[in-house]
Order: structure tokens, then C-alpha cells, then sequence
């Protein structure tokens, strides 16, 4: 009997029952929530609220822009417009020095195919497999 | 039994647990632990060459490239050691590529998907072409990725893509009803030119409380009761911390790109209707030639199944195959079991079309 009663405190979770209530109530309420985040009342709901939430936020926001600006002018530093177009630049560059790079590799190619004799760097790291390139 | 000392275990074991769920919540792991090299940028745009397996017993002649959405790190395709698929494909033999769109900054908020599909992927697969050797190859697209592969097959069907596998792929919005997203974009209630003008890209954390907000109970009380259980096991402890490392990664979404998707694919629906223009060009599903595998998850409630069956009526391929598939938009690349279920049917597939 005393060794019965020492099994069953080492094996009793005192958590156990609490963990099983909360998990059929999370199950319950997950299929409640799922129905009703699929309603038109809930997208129309949502819409509204981001709808209020950015309009209420865009005189702050014109402000704030407005005083950086300012201040970016006066410190003499690019705005965040400027520093936009220039970074679009920078990508249209890259984008030059890619189509370059592509026609160089056309032309390796092309010298691979047509001289004779032992094969090239290039034809070698091609025909190399991953991992193992120098 | 001495009732006082077994509560106090209790209260102790309570507060070991507390900083045990603080830790595991508030620690990020490293994850994308695979080998690699990076073999090309453009902006923000890295491709990937992942290193040769050298005990793989055999090589694949076509290499693979993967391709995943814009919108979240690509590296859930390689989240940590013994659950990546890239290290399992790697381990086959397979020449793999992954290409990280990385993440937009306000000078991007004018990129479209015109620009992800006709010029930014047509570059990285040169590339991959031209360090291969191959000049044919296969792409993998995972959802919003399987939207931009789907339009590159379309418009560059002669530009050697042999196999096209599609995961998860958000193509066709017909049953809106059906559609968490297209009810909360509903032209009557979300005003997306204010969204755009407010912050130019679309906000990571919009995006994620968008994603959250499908199963909310699940995401944000459920996912941490399961820790909460498990804090004992570190295997599970250590599954939740690379999944959480990855979900608290969100980038934001080029704005126009974000604008494109909501009216010209959830709101108007034009790419499965081939309605679609991009380049001044007719986007033409009919134009796919590629072998086809489309993986449908079927518990997906991000992008449904409905949403990935119509594009195997529209492609002209002569090999396709819809592979159907029990579980989540992203447990089928990266659960527990993906190892045992999904990445062997997509290997057994992609391995006897990569000779």
C-alpha cells in the first residue's frame, strides 16, 4: 500500500488536467477564430481599421517627411529620394555589367568550341563538378 | 510522500521550465548550414551554387535550380542539418542552385513581377547555364516563386527549362471564396493604392500578421503551447527554434509587385485565364512545354489546392504529373516528415528527367 501511494505521487502531473482543458479549448477556439476570419464581416472590419489607422497617420507622416527634408537640406545630405535614384542607377549599371558579363561568357564559349588543342580554364571549370572549383 | 517538498520541486522545475521557453523563444539559430558559393548578384539578387557532395554515388547531368518566394528567406529550403532539402538533393547528386531575391529597399518599390520573371531569373539561369556547362536545366518554384517560374516557362519556353516543378503554386484565383487573401483584398475594402503610397513596399510585418492572421489561435497561442510541452525534448526544442529563426525573418515586398499580385492575380485573375501581358507580350500557359510535376499540400490553407490544379489542363507538356500531398503550405518542404514523403517523390521524379 505505502509503495502504491509513492507510484502514484512520482507518476500524478498536477499540470495534466489544465493541459488537457487548454488544449480542447485552443481547438475549440482555433475553428471559431478560422470561420471567423473567413467572413465578409471580418475583411470588411479589417480593411476599415487599416483604412482609418493610414489615414489618420498621413498628416504625421507628411509632417515628418517634410521637417527630415528640411533638415536633410540644410546638413547638405541626399534625401531619401535622392539616395533611391541613385541606388536605380547603381542597378541599371549592374544590369550593363551583367549583359557583359553574358557576352563574354558567349565569346569563351565560342573560343572553347573553335581552337584546337587542350581545353580551356573555362571549359574546365565547366566540366569540373561543384565544390571543386579552384 | 512529503506533500511541501514535492511542491517546491514543482515551483523549481516551473521556473527551470520559464527560462528554459524564454531561451528557446528568444534565441536564433543558425540555419542554411549547407555549403555554398555565391556565383552571381544583381541588386539585391544572389544565386547560390551548392557545393558537391562528394559521397553522392552518382551525378546529375541537369542541374536544379530553386526558387522560393519574395517575400520570405529562401533558406527554409535548407533549414538546418537533417532537415534541408538542399542537403538531401545534394546528397543525390544533384547540381543545385538556389536564388535569394534578398530584400527590397525603397528603390525597389517599382519592381514588378515583370522584372523577378523576365530579368532578374533569365539572368541567374544564364549564369547557372554558363557555370554548369548544362544547357538545360530544371527549376523549382515555391509558391510565389511557382507563380514567377510558371511566367519565365511561359514566355521562355525555348531557353532550356526540361523540368518545371511547381510547390505550393498560387496560379489560378478563381474560387474566391475559397480564398482567405482574396476576401481581405476585396476591391470594396482594401485600399491597396494607400498602402503602396504609405509605404512604398509592402511591410514585412503586414505581411506576416497577413500570414498569422489565417490560423491565429495555431500561430500565435498554439505554436508556443507546443513548445511549452516539448521543452524537454531537444530535438523538437531545437525543430521550433530553426522554424521560428525563419518565420521571425520576413522581408518586405517590392510595392509593385505587391500591387500586381493583388489586381492582376487575386483580385482580376488573368494568368490561369492567360490574360496576362508582360513585356507587351501575351503570358501563354499553353506555351509550357517543360515535364511537370505540381505538389499540392493539401491541409495548405495559404494557397488551397484549388490553386494549383488548372495549370495542368493549360501547359502543352506531354509529362506532368499533380502529386497530392497530407499537410501544410510549408511543413510539406520542411516538417518532420517531409525526408520521408515529399523530397523522395520529387528526387524519384526529377532523377530519371536529369540524366
Amino acid at each position: 500500500m505505502p509503495e502504491s501511494n509513492e507510484e502514484k505521487a512520482k507518476t500524478f502531473d498536477p499540470f495534466e488536467p489544465f493541459r488537457e482543458m487548454r488544449d480542447a479549448y485552443l481547438d475549440a477556439m482555433s475553428k471559431t477564430m478560422i470561420e471567423s476570419v473567413n467572413s465578409e464581416a471580418y475583411a470588411k472590419a479589417s480593411g476599415a481599421m487599416l483604412d482609418w489607422s493610414l489615414t489618420a497617420t498621413v498628416p504625421f507622416r507628411e509632417a515628418m517627411e517634410k521637417a527630415m527634408l528640411q533638415a536633410m537640406q540644410q546638413l547638405s545630405l541626399p534625401s531619401r529620394q535622392e539616395v533611391a535614384a541613385l541606388a536605380e542607377r547603381f542597378t541599371n549599371l549592374e544590369l550593363r555589367v551583367d549583359d557583359i558579363d553574358a557576352k563574354l561568357d558567349r565569346v569563351l564559349t565560342l573560343l572553347a568550341h573553335t581552337r584546337p588543342g587542350p581545353p580551356t580554364e573555362q571549359a574546365k571549370r565547366r566540366e569540373r563538378p561543384a565544390g571543386q572549383e579552384s | 510522500m512529503n506533500a511541501p517538498d514535492t511542491l517546491v520541486e514543482e515551483l523549481v522545475e516551473f521556473e527551470d521550465r520559464m527560462r528554459a521557453f524564454v531561451q528557446a523563444v528568444t534565441t536564433k539559430v543558425p540555419i542554411a548550414q549547407t555549403p555554398k558559393t555565391q556565383v552571381w548578384s544583381l541588386n539585391k539578387a544572389r544565386l547560390y551554387r551548392y557545393d558537391a557532395n562528394p559521397q553522392a554515388k552518382h551525378r546529375h547531368r541537369v542541374p536544379l535550380l530553386l526558387v522560393f518566394a519574395i517575400m520570405n528567406r529562401p533558406y527554409i529550403l535548407d533549414l538546418r542539418p537533417g532537415n534541408s532539402f538542399v542537403e538531401f538533393m545534394v546528397g543525390r547528386g544533384y547540381d543545385v542552385y538556389l536564388l535569394d531575391w534578398g530584400a527590397p529597399g525603397y528603390e525597389d518599390r517599382n519592381m514588378n513581377f515583370e522584372d523577378y520573371a523576365l530579368e532578374y531569373l533569365p539572368r541567374a539561369i544564364r549564369k547557372m547555364k554558363a557555370i554548369s556547362g548544362s544547357s538545360e536545366f530544371s527549376m523549382l518554384g515555391w509558391c510565389i516563386g511557382a507563380l514567377i517560374t510558371t511566367i519565365y516557362a511561359a514566355m521562355r519556353p525555348d531557353d532550356g527549362l526540361r523540368n518545371l516543378l511547381l510547390l505550393t503554386a498560387p496560379l489560378d484565383f478563381t474560387n474566391r471564396d475559397g480564398l482567405t487573401f482574396a476576401k481581405w483584398t476585396d476591391e470594396r475594402y482594401f485600399d491597396l493604392e494607400k498602402v503602396i503610397s504609405a509605404y512604398g513596399n509592402m511591410p514585412a510585418e503586414m505581411i506576416d500578421y497577413g500570414a498569422k492572421s489565417l490560423k491565429p489561435i495555431e500561430n500565435w497561442v498554439g505554436n508556443y503551447c507546443k513548445l511549452w510541452d516539448n521543452l524537454d525534448k531537444p530535438q523538437v526544442v531545437a525543430a521550433w527554434q530553426a522554424m521560428n529563426t525563419w518565420v521571425t525573418d520576413n522581408i518586405p515586398m517590392a510595392g509593385a509587385a505587391y500591387r500586381q499580385l493583388i489586381t492582376d492575380f487575386y483580385r482580376n485573375n488573368l494568368l490561369i485565364q492567360n490574360r496576362l501581358h508582360m513585356g507587351g507580350e501575351r503570358v501563354d500557359l499553353g506555351r509550357i512545354r517543360a515535364n511537370l510535376l505540381t505538389v499540392i499540400a493539401e491541409g495548405d490553407h495559404i494557397t488551397p489546392p484549388c490553386q494549383s490544379e488548372a495549370i495542368m489542363h493549360k501547359v502543352s507538356s506531354a509529362d506532368k504529373h499533380l502529386y497530392r500531398i497530407p499537410g501544410g503550405h510549408i511543413g510539406i518542404m520542411a516538417g518532420s516528415a517531409a525526408h520521408r514523403t515529399t523530397w523522395p517523390h520529387i528526387e524519384t521524379w526529377l532523377g530519371t528527367r536529369s540524366t
